[in-house]
């Protein structure tokens, strides 16, 4: 809302510095969010006369003006401006003027004539945009007055951010309001001109809920021209284009006091008649701005006896449109539903001063007044004659009882944590012109019209808050005892994997929760698949982030493509975020699932010196998987891992933990990571962080053994159909007293047969209880050897 | 097991030990030591050489011949190493000459800057005993407006705009439809934050994504008051942004919440002055705050009279730009390493 300072001063008297009101106000909950002065910064700029006007010997379209600015010698200067000529009187700006912008005069010549200065346009003073020719001043002043404070608009703009609940901010009555009860200053109020409400009018409200009231006042004699300049100028301070004298009082007075009005060419209205309905399916109003309207039955119109002339709180029609012939004028001032107009204004896509003021209720109690003030000023303006009656349709009388707000001391203070009492509070809301009668602990208050957003105690405790004062609440003591809880275990654990992530040399990122609609068959999933069918976004920004993610690998692999393009060789990167599996059963709702993935792409280390350069493989991702897993409390061995699919070269496993996927990983393949424009191998992992959490068990410390350990190596030649698991299995489950066992060694190929694989174990043997025997020891290795040959034919290297 | 067939497994081992050593030799030095202690004059394989003598003449050939095959492998392994050592860039030397030259170093990684700042506030907030719950992103309309105050076509609707799946199914606009799920199901005293990621439908610039981090936090219990509120923000905004930093609370406007406020800290940059950051203000817009409406407890089943709240919200991604001086806020979805990995050490930053 742009809100003129001098219109202000119209109603209360308003600190010298426009910095100061706009920082009380933006502490009082109106928040200034710019000050504009509206004077344009220009200097030198004096009145000159032109005395004489020739043409340039060598330009046709240039002139020569001899221009008396009140020195000794009449000044020459070159003009362009085809509408110069003798005896006006023109802004001249001399040697050293600076026009707005900075743009500076000095004495030059033009075509090889001498000119001394400039005479300016309105655009170039930036007061007007008519550039066409120079402006020709319409008063008198000495040649050589400096024309500053005549020229320029000493005003002040305040750009004043109002919220949706307060539409009796929006005018420059209500703001002077909000300023009076700020400063605890008298408001002046205006000038009114009675009338009688008993007009024979033909007026009809079909529906009292769409229209609670309808005022109408009637102007003859109408004198169409242009309005006085103070209301030009105070109009073209806030944005608002001068017409004439009828339509500029309208605007007036709805930025005056916030009420929307209408003129209607009364003489256009068949049968001299109005009435508030719904449209008609398939009737058309050609609107203000020339556009054909196609309307509805959702849509309110003001109709005469045959069609609809205007869209009720919207914009008026061309056909009864107030013009130079126009005589009489019917006024219209009303209330409306807000939701219908808000409906209307979305679906006709057409925004007004007047449809943003309805949709937020305006008020029924000042329809009649306004016309009062607008027929006031029309007399002033000797723009016709208003009738001494009016018509004042209140549809719902109810709308206009005045409601009663009870406001208890105890929970005024409870709430704002302040020792106030009932009549310090009353008297506060006295600053809003809030009447009220105040016992020793409540304050009954009656509530004004124009305050539609103040229906329960609580309303009244903000408004006692902000005239306190915000800052003057809570220095002293708290009324409260704090609680205290404990943070989420699962919050606790996201964050440590997250770190330990990170420190494992992973880069966190963050990527869109939107994806393609064709990601699905980008990354080769099946039909089946639940990832494949993703939630669509009805009004989406682009079609390319018009689905939700039913998988963070998109998003990473973008990442991966950005990054292998700038400059790394090789990245790690992982993300924790949510995909969203369609659901039927949740009210259309999806599982919103967590998951965490870790991608590893290109080189697996940074080029250095001490190493040669090696790509990514399998089992980097392997081990990372391992390693975190390890860290949640799952035991990578005890899950089992099935291959879930191959893909040209690509390949992806499943880890299972009682039959239900935990994680899936392995290798993009070629042909769906060069859809994504990656040349690279790229690995990766993706946990189903609730998958997850179901198979941690929470376990207890075992005790160290003090106890020497024994150790084994052993080298075993396995066949092409046994696993790593299947040994490593079958010895923790057979071999008593093993501590661990792990790989040093594994190779195929060479001295050994077709298909066979040499691994290399060393076995950690310990017990709690005593130092164990060599013999020991080497029975319960024979044990597993036994079974190793028996059940998977595994023997050793030696046999 | 014939003795015999000890000596040979005597003899494997031995090979199996001696090509660990070899190809766990670093260096050329000790690689050398390794053939010396295997097969060396005084080494270990010869010396089983030596002792058959002691064995009885008709084994002698067989072992004789395992102890020189032996020896070929392992000299091949030798050799071997010795051409993969050789080939490495600079050999190594037991004394690091030049010290200068860099260390050995892995990729380095850490954690988003998002999530970075928000584990910041979090922790502040845990302190303060805050425990943390969270929602879905997918939200009823119902959560997401009507259960907080914003009546169906309402302009109040205006301020957020919105993603929609559906007519009642949509992206979260905010945090805070959580406030309304969270008291559905908990009596109070609740002492809440919020974490996620929010929506709003917004062509992204600089200074506007269309997904976004946001932090809800909900106190509600019998006499808690818009005091108490100055008291918990204004404990936050000093203890991330610093000690000497002042508090203002500006009235607003919040739907769901009354008395509503701006919270907005003294600029860290300019110390109230006036600059680029503050707009020249002195002051940096920081949250919304306010006192929990009574038609929101009305909603969530908590009886008004009975029990007061207030409630804040503020934006991640808002927070981390201004604390680090970052002027696009579209960088941190675009993930360029290059910009990320700036924000994993734990120096001071910021303008």
């Amino acid at each position: 809302m742009k809100v003129s300072l001098n219109w202000l001063r119209r109603y209360v008297s308003i600190p010298e510095d426009p910095e100061v009101l706009a920082h009380d106000l933006t502490m009082f909950g109106l928040n200034v969010e710019e000050v504009l002065p509206l004077s344009p910064a220009f200097e030198g700029i004096v009145f000159g006369r032109v005395i004489d006007v020739v043409k340039h010997p060598k330009a046709d379209k240039l002139v020569l003006c001899t221009v008396d600015t009140g020195e000794e010698e009449p000044l020459g200067i070159v003009c362009g401006a085809s509408n110069v000529r003798p005896g006006i009187g023109v802004p001249v700006a001399v040697h050293g003027a600076v026009l707005p912008g900075g743009f500076k005069i000095k004495r030059t010549k033009i075509r090889g004539e001498a000119s001394e200065g400039m005479i300016c346009s309105e655009k170039e003073l930036a007061i007007g945009e008519d550039s066409d020719g120079i402006m020709v001043l319409d008063f008198e002043e000495k040649p050589g007055a400096d024309l500053t404070s005549r020229l320029g608009n000493d005003d002040v703009i305040l750009d004043i951010e109002v919220t949706p609940n307060r539409p009796d901010q929006l005018s420059h009555f209500g703001i002077a309001r909000e300023i009076a009860a700020l400063y605890k200053r008298p408001l002046e109020i205006n000038d009114l001109f009675g009338l009688d409400e008993n007009d024979p009018f033909d007026l009809s409200i079909e529906d009292c809920e769409d229209c609670p009231r309808y005022s109408a006042a009637f102007i003859d004699n109408v004198k169409v021209a242009p309005s006085p300049p103070w209301m030009q100028k105070l109009l073209k301070a806030v944005g608002v284009k001068p017409i004439n004298n009828i339509v500029d009082v309208t605007n007036f007075v709805l930025m005056e006091l916030g009420q929307p009005l209408h003129a209607f060419d009364r003489d256009m209205l068949e049968n001299d008649s109005i009435v508030v309905r719904r449209a008609k399916e398939d009737e058309m109003l050609v609107t203000l701005d020339g556009e054909k309207r196609e309307l509805d039955k959702e849509i309110l119109v003001i109709a005469d006896a045959e069609h609809p002339v205007a869209l009720a709180g919207i914009m008026g029609g061309e056909e009864t449109e107030v013009t130079e012939n126009t005589s009489r004028v019917l006024l219209e001032s009303a209330m409306f539903e807000p939701r219908l107009i808000r409906r209307a204004r979305q679906r006709l896509k057409l925004e007004t001063e007047a449809s943003y003021r309805f949709e937020r209720e305006g008020d029924v109690g000042i329809t009649k007044l306004a016309l009062e003030r607008t027929c006031r000023l029309l007399e002033e303006m000797g723009a016709g004659n208003p009738g001494p009656s009016c018509r004042d349709l209140v549809a719902d009388a109810k709308r206009l009882e005045k409601r009663t707000v009870t406001l208890r001391a105890s929970q005024a203070n409870r709430l704002m944590g302040t020792h106030l009492s009932a009549s310090d509070l009353a008297s506060l809301l006295e600053r809003l012109g809030m009447a009220s009668v105040a016992s020793d602990e409540q304050i009954d208050v009656e509530i004004p019209t124009f305050r539609r957003d103040i229906s329960q105690e609580v309303d009244l405790i903000e408004e006692t808050a902000r005239l306190y004062g915000y800052e003057m609440i809570g220095h002293d003591t708290s009324a409260s005892i704090h609680v205290f809880t404990a943070r989420s275990e699962r919050d606790i654990r996201n964050n440590k994997i997250c770190n330990y992530l990170a420190s494992r040399g992973f880069a966190e990122v963050v990527t869109t929760s939107f994806m393609d609609p064709g990601d699905p068959e980008r990354l080769g999933l099946e039909q089946g698949d639940r990832r494949s069918g993703a939630l669509k976004i009805e009004n989406p920004l682009s079609a390319s982030n018009s689905v939700l993610r039913t998988s963070l690998i998109p998003g990473a692999l973008n990442v991966v493509r950005r990054n292998l393009a700038s400059e790394s060789e090789g990245l790690r990167i992982f993300e924790l975020g949510k995909v969203f599996i369609p659901e039927k059963n949740n009210k259309g709702l999806p599982d919103e699932e967590l998951h965490l993935l870790a991608v590893l792409a290109g080189n697996s280390r940074p080029m250095q010196w001490l190493e040669q350069a090696r790509m990514f493989d399998f089992f980097d991702m392997k081990g990372e998987l391992d390693g975190l897993l390890q860290r949640f409390g799952v035991d990578p061995g005890a899950l089992e891992v099935l291959s879930a699919g191959t893909a040209v070269d690509g390949f992806i496993f499943e880890w299972l933990s009682d039959g239900q996927p935990v994680a899936e990983g392995g290798k993009i393949s070629k042909k769906v990571a060069s859809r994504y424009e990656i040349d690279d191998d790229i690995f990766y992992f993706d946990i189903s962080i609730e998958a997850l959490e179901r198979t941690v068990v929470r376990s207890r410390y075992n005790d160290v053994s003090p106890y020497p350990v024994v150790k084994r190596d052993l080298c075993l030649i396995a066949g092409e159909k046994v696993t790593f698991a299947d040994i490593t299995n079958l010895f923790k489950k057979r071999a008593k007293f093993l501590e661990s066992i792990s790989l040093f060694d594994y190779y195929r190929g060479g001295r050994l047969g077709e298909g066979e694989r040499s691994y290399t174990f060393r076995l950690s043997f310990r017990s709690p209880k005593g130092t164990l025997d060599d013999d020991i020891v080497d029975a319960e290795i024979e044990k597993v050897l036994e079974g190793l040959k028996r059940d998977l034919k595994v023997t050793l290297r030696s046999e | 097991m014939a003795e015999e067939d000890l000596d040979r497994q005597a003899i494997e081992d031995l090979v199996e030990s001696a090509s660990r050593a070899i190809a766990g030799s670093e260096n050329l030095d000790s690689l050398e030591a390794e053939r010396i202690r295997y097969l060396g004059r005084k080494g270990e394989l010869t010396k089983s050489l030596r002792s058959i003598k002691s064995l009885p003449a008709e084994k002698r050939p067989a072992v004789g011949n395992a102890i020189n095959q032996a020896k070929e492998r392992l000299e091949a392994l030798i050799e071997e190493r010795k051409t993969s050592l050789s080939a490495s860039f600079v050999e190594e030397e037991p004394y690091p000459g030049d010290f200068t030259l860099p260390g050995r170093s892995g990729f380095s990684g850490g954690r988003h800057i998002l999530h970075s700042v928000m584990g910041e506030i979090k922790e502040i907030f845990a302190g303060m005993g805050y425990s943390i719950a969270e929602g879905s992103d997918v939200e009823l309309d119902y959560y997401n407006f009507e259960a907080l105050n914003f009546p169906p076509d309402h302009p109040s609707r205006d301020l957020q705009d919105t993603f929609y799946i559906n007519k009642d199914i949509l992206l979260r606009t905010h945090t805070s439809p959580v406030q309304v799920r969270y008291m559905e199901k908990h009596k109070p005293p609740v002492r809440i934050i919020v974490p996620g990621k929010v929506y709003r439908n917004e062509s992204p610039d600089p200074s506007h994504s269309a997904e976004f981090l946001q932090m809800e936090g909900l106190y509600v219990d019998e006499n808690v008051s818009l005091a108490d509120l100055r008291n918990d923000v204004t404990y936050f905004i000093r203890s991330f942004f610093g000690q000497d930093a002042s508090v203002r609370f500006r009235p607003h406007f919040f739907p769901f919440t009354e008395p509503s406020a701006e919270v907005d800290m003294s600029c860290f940059s300019c110390r109230g002055e006036g600059c680029q950051i503050c707009q020249k203000t002195g002051w940096i817009e920081i949250m919304g705050a306010g006192m929990v409406h009574p038609n929101v407890f009305r909603y969530a089943g908590y009886d008004p009279d009975a029990y007061t709240g207030f409630a804040f919200g503020m934006g991640i991604d808002r927070i981390a730009m201004l604390k680090y001086g970052i002027d696009d806020i579209r960088r941190f979805l675009t993930n360029d390493l290059r910009f990320l990995s700036q924000f994993w050490s734990e120096r001071e930053m910021g303008e």
